[in-house]
């Protein structure tokens, strides 16, 4: 079988730009819950917690 | 999200998840053997929104002796069950008294558990006796304070804590005691990915 070539240094430039994403998100994520009620959040929370 | 961040406490009024379930249900049994407790690491963000799930509950405990603590771990086995060890005097002379968690499940499920532990750095110390109050739908908890969370948590470093300290500063930088939190940051020699990642 024939495998890709692998850029190490590009997977961990895709890595940081990921991680610099989800920094992002939950920045955005904060500023919902900020203006959410209690009720809303928690109750998208339970179902992604109790899954 | 409606919260009340006073001076002794925080008060919060939320649909409980299966965690905050099992933390209200793990620290009754805390509270009925009068043993002195703190909730720390990603629960405490999870508490306060954060969207992810964690297999574990960490929790610091006061060190107690062995009949304090079989008395605890009697009222413990009616709802839950050891992981490591059946064993009471095991759980305690191998596990607790050296400094490692022991991890209690509910009955019939392997997670998430309950991970406690007697304090052990002089930093779990101080967080056992500064605990912060929290009273969750009306009942009495006892949290990390945010100002030594957050900077701890990016301490460890991984992807999952610095989201959770970044979760948790952007939710509170203008309610915690910010005097207080660059001095763990300077204690802890993380200023620089505090800036990095939480500015």
């Amino acid at each position: 079988m024939k495998t890709p070539n692998i850029d190490l240094e590009e997977l961990k430039k895709l890595k940081e730009d990921n991680f610099k994403e989800r920094l992002e998100f939950i920045d955005k994520y904060v500023e919902w819950l900020k203006k959410t009620s209690n009720k809303k959040w928690s109750s998208e929370q339970k179902r992604i917690i109790d899954l | 999200m409606e919260i009340r961040f006073l001076k002794d406490r925080i008060e919060l009024e939320k649909e409980l998840n299966i965690l905050d379930k099992i933390v209200l249900e793990f620290v009754s049994l805390l509270d009925k053997s009068n043993i002195k407790y703190v909730l720390v690491s990603g629960y405490v963000s999870i508490l306060f929104g954060r969207s992810r799930t964690s297999e574990d509950i960490d929790i610091i405990a006061e060190i107690m002796d062995f009949n304090k603590f079989s008395r605890l771990w009697e009222q413990i086995y009616e709802k839950f069950e050891c992981i490591n060890t059946e064993d009471l005097k095991e759980a305690y002379e191998d596990y607790l008294t050296k400094n490692h968690a022991l991890r209690f499940s509910k009955k019939d499920s392997f997670i998430p558990n309950v991970e406690l532990k007697f304090p052990k750095a002089e930093l779990d110390f101080w967080t056992l006796k500064e605990r912060k109050k929290v009273l969750l739908n009306n009942t009495e908890i006892f949290i990390s304070p945010l100002e030594v969370q957050i900077p701890f948590k990016l301490f460890l470093g991984s992807e999952k804590d610095i989201e959770d300290a970044r979760h948790l500063f952007k939710l509170f930088k203008n309610k915690i005691d910010l005097q207080l939190l660059n001095e763990f940051n300077r204690k802890l020699k993380i200023e620089s990915l505090f800036d990095r990642y939480l500015r």
